[in-house]
């Protein structure tokens, strides 16, 4: 009898959209795993494929699809999307590489473009119906972004300065040999170790950050939503998610913006070692 | 660099996190071996303290 009605309650509050104030089952926060973890769309052997792979997809094509329709024919005088596309181009060109590489960086402008684009669109999947989820709070998809970004400045470093050279012109030229010592391997490590994994991390956290804090509003608003009096806790729920989102546009843009001009810096300082 | 100024901040940060990694790391090895625990948070206050020393060393002359 007793076990009848804990597993009737059980079963009542595994359904997220029935908990309410008064039925008993607590408030659903949020967290990891369970408001980050998809089950499978569907399976290749031991591969499956889940929701965010799917956003990266969509996202991807987006992108692409984006500036096929504004670059394919370039006219003289742009017109239409061909106009919002150059608007773009020329965003990541004066404010990101022109500040961070000069005119010699220019050869990476298309990968630039690509990476402020696919972080972006990433990121405004967290707020767009339906999808509701920045594939960037999945630690994959940044390391994955930074272990891009990582191979290229590394490679041009070597390309450029030599493998010694690289090393080299990692420490500061001028130091006292008993300060270079100490200050050496600090420096190495910054190179090799901390520049990546904040890359990566920053906009992990940041997106992992941002979806939990819409989660925590978007969920309260449901849960406290009651007949009565109480209606203006739910309210002033409602009005922060509203707010909350207008905010997370604004991060969203900024942490796409961040990457990709950390991404031009270290690249630009490849091409020229730092004196 | 022409911009470097704009993103001292991160470096800045990376400086202090590296220094910890780094002499806290070492602090740990040591202490490893040889069994004293206390060098693991001594190393990591020295590699912070080295982190700082490089930032001076670095911006705070100009």
């Amino acid at each position: 009898m007793t076990a009848d009605i804990v597993a009737r309650a059980v079963d009542k509050c595994a359904d997220e959209t029935a908990r309410h104030l008064h039925s008993g089952c607590g408030y659903p926060a949020p967290g990891y795993p369970k408001s980050f973890l998809y089950g499978p769309l569907f399976q290749i052997g031991s591969f499956t494929f889940n929701k965010p792979m799917l956003l990266a997809l969509i996202c991807s094509a987006i992108v692409i699809a984006f500036f096929w329709a504004a670059f394919a024919k370039p006219k003289l005088v742009p017109r239409g999307v061909q106009n919002l596309g150059e608007l773009g181009v020329l965003f990541v060109r004066d404010e990101i590489l022109r500040p961070m590489m000069g005119k010699r960086g220019d050869g990476f402008l298309p990968f630039l473009v690509a990476l402020f684009f696919f972080i972006w669109i990433m990121n405004i999947m967290e707020v767009v119906p339906v999808a509701q989820f920045p594939a960037n709070s999945e630690f994959a998809f940044p390391a994955a972004l930074m272990l891009m970004v990582y191979g290229t400045y590394n490679y041009l470093g070597i390309k450029y300065q030599g493998f010694a050279g690289y090393f080299r012109n990692m420490i500061p030229s001028g130091v006292p040999a008993g300060i270079l010592i100490i200050l050496a391997p600090v420096e190495i490590l910054q190179y090799i170790v901390v520049r990546p994994f904040t890359l990566a991390v920053r906009l992990f956290a940041n997106m992992f950050a941002g979806h939990i804090l819409l989660l925590v509003f978007t969920l309260a608003t449901w849960y406290l939503l009651v007949v009565g009096i109480g209606l203006i806790w739910s309210a002033t729920s409602f009005i922060l998610t509203v707010v909350l989102t207008a905010f997370e546009l604004l991060i969203q843009a900024l942490q796409a913006y961040i990457f990709t001009i950390l991404t031009a810096q270290y690249i630009g300082g490849a091409l020229e070692p730092e004196h | 660099m022409a911009n470097d100024s704009t993103n001292a901040g991160w470096t800045i940060f990376g400086y202090l996190i590296a220094g910890m990694i780094c002499y806290g790391g070492l602090g740990w090895l040591i202490g490893h071996f040889t069994h004293i625990e206390l060098l693991f948070p001594i190393g990591t206050l020295v590699g912070l303290g080295v982190g700082i020393f490089g930032v001076i060393y670095r911006y705070g002359r100009s």
